[in-house]
């Protein structure tokens, strides 16, 4: 009570010198934000100093992102500026440092079917299992389903790496005759299958949170489950399917260790699924240790790393267009 | 008194279980042919249950157990060899909540046709204009059939769902409490066309509201804990309800 008095004498006879404190400029508006702020009621005081706290970590995470793309950058550079390099390394296919050739082409191309690959078989296949367990399954199924589900969520990449280099690359030299199960196929194949854990999961909990009450207005029309699975459910759950396509495709750009042992690293752009590849992350991590020979090599290195980040940053972009659009269209927002 | 091709339902000592709770007891009733049957009865008699049973939307719960007859147009419903998705053509639903599909007007009105093989689009057009005008919708969305149906008003949408319910021109319609989420013009609007539509259609009603099951029913049940206490034309239930317990409801000491 005492307080707040003194506070609006202070006011007071703040107002009566206002020329003259207008005359200290910035200081005096500094000393009146104080003042305000001391004048502040409890809870008024708490609810700012929260949305400071609150502002400091978004302000954080934005700022992550933008030190990593100036590092990236700046690494980068030379190769940008340099005789040998320049922004046609972009599409030129032949790396080869000793020659003073650094075109990344073969990594772009190879990342790229590589992640299309997965993310076109995970996709179907996550996004159909999903719709099993959520419509058909008996509860009493789909609780260890899902329980294994999210444990193979959980399995560290090398682990499905050793495991692909083991049995998916000879099975698939077995099936379809080829000298050398080393290839995009192979890489695919097992982002695909590292995908699937969290694809089948999120869109699962997407169709679990579709209201009951769209499901019985399409059986009470007469539809079959199926019918009313496919064309109502999956339909009403897209935002939260779509939320499984970024999540995955973000994974797929970016994985590495299982890639890295079963693409066969080579340095080639893969004409067809059975020639092996060498993927952006894998080079890399392959080459980084002794990059420093020449800086340009290096600073090459960085390029790839700058081109990933693009890369996954462009496909997660037109995942997101693409589910507002369908979001929209469907009135869900 | 009515012709072979007359859609009443005769329900036989209809007895229903979740699990090991019994909702319904012997229920044994009869709706007539264009008419509205209101259902009354407070929260938890088993309205909703009876009318589910009719479309036989119980099914979807795992615990649902009946014994008992529903005979429509003279078959049991609940035969062995009774084909439910024929059924549900039969039988249209309205719901207490509006719930229009995330699509727009015009795919929530084709969706029932288009399931049941029509895909001429003339034939789909006159459809979604022919059941949007029946449900007083048309003039409101007739220049926006292509917008999200989500985008509508409660009261709009609800109309909406009539229409999707017309749009397979089923002879019986089920509403269960279709105006209790709704504000009171909406519902208005709904009671007038509950009005329109008996002449075409076998109405059920279910709702809680004893006006108004009075301003539009013709017959009316009254069910108390899973019986049914007292049923028959509606006027004689308003103005001399036989059983103490229908007495208490409409007058408002219970329910």
């Amino acid at each position: 009570m005492t307080d707040s008095r003194l506070n609006e004498k202070q006011q007071q006879s703040d107002g009566s010198h206002e020329p003259k404190t207008r005359a200290y400029g910035s200081v005096a508006n500094v000393k009146r934000i104080i003042q305000n702020i001391k004048r502040m009621s409890r809870s008024k005081k708490i609810d700012i100093s929260g949305k400071i706290l609150l502002f400091l970590p978004t302000v954080m995470s934005i700022s992550i992102i933008v030190l990593i793309f100036t590092f990236l950058w700046i690494e980068a550079f030379p190769i940008f500026v340099a005789p040998e390099g320049g922004i046609g390394i972009i599409t030129n296919p032949i790396w080869n440092p000793n020659d003073g050739q650094y075109g990344i082409l073969v990594f772009i191309a190879g990342s790229f079917l590589c992640t299309i690959l997965a993310i076109s078989i995970a996709v179907p296949l996550g996004v159909g299992g999903a719709v099993f367990l959520s419509e058909y399954c008996p509860n009493s199924l789909r609780r260890p389903i899902r329980m294994i589900v999210e444990m193979m969520a959980a399995i560290p990449s090398i682990v499905y790496g050793l495991w692909a280099y083991l049995v998916l690359v000879p099975t698939i030299e077995t099936i379809f005759n080829v000298q050398n199960g080393l290839s995009v196929l192979a890489g695919g194949l097992i982002l695909a299958i590292m995908l699937l854990p969290t694809v089948v999961a999120v869109s699962d909990d997407a169709l679990q949170s579709v209201p009951r009450t769209y499901r019985e207005a399409s059986l009470a029309l007469g539809a079959t489950k199926t019918e009313t699975a496919i064309r109502v459910v999956l339909s009403a759950a897209i935002p939260g399917i779509g939320a499984a396509i970024i999540l995955s495709l973000g994974r797929a750009v970016g994985e590495t260790m299982a890639v890295l042992m079963v693409t066969g690293n080579t340095l080639q752009i893969p004409y067809t699924l059975f020639d092996p590849t060498y993927v952006m992350t894998s080079i890399i991590t392959n080459q980084l240790g002794y990059a420093f020979i020449y800086p340009l090599w290096r600073s090459a290195l960085f390029a790839v790393a700058l081109v990933l980040l693009l890369m996954s940053i462009m496909f997660t972009s037109i995942a997101k267009i693409l589910i507002k659009w369908g979001i929209k269209s469907r009135g869900l927002a | 008194m009515k012709s072979d091709y007359e859609y009443h339902i005769e329900i036989e000592n209809l007895c229903t279980w979740f699990g090991e709770k019994q909702i319904l007891k012997n229920i044994t009733c009869y709706f007539e042919d264009s008419s509205v049957t209101a259902i009354m009865g407070p929260s938890g008699c088993g309205k909703s249950t009876l009318l589910r049973s009719i479309n036989r939307l119980n099914d979807l719960v795992d615990s649902f157990r009946m014994t008992g007859k529903i005979m429509l147009q003279g078959e049991n419903i609940y035969a062995p060899d009774a084909d439910v998705y024929e059924l549900r053509r039969r039988v249209g639903m309205v719901f207490q909540r509006p719930n229009p599909f995330p699509m727009s007007i015009r795919d929530n009105i084709t969706y029932g046709p288009r399931l049941h093989g029509l895909h001429d689009s003339d034939e789909l057009e006159r459809i979604v204009e022919h059941t949007l005008r029946r449900a007083a919708l048309w003039d409101e969305v007739k220049d926006n059939l292509d917008q999200p149906a989500l985008n509508l008003s409660g009261g709009q949408q609800q109309r909406l769902c009539i229409a999707r319910a017309l749009s397979i021109d089923p002879p019986i319609l089920l509403m269960d409490e279709p105006v209790s989420a709704l504000d009171p013009i909406s519902a208005a609007k709904i009671e007038d066309l509950i009005m329109q539509l008996k002449k075409d259609y076998t109405i059920i009603l279910v709702t809680h509201n004893v006006q108004q099951a009075f301003r539009v029913s013709d017959q009316a049940a009254f069910l108390y804990l899973g019986e049914l206490v007292e049923f028959d034309k509606t006027k004689r239930i308003a103005e001399a309800p036989e059983d103490p317990r229908t007495e208490a409801f409409i007058t408002g000491r219970i329910g």
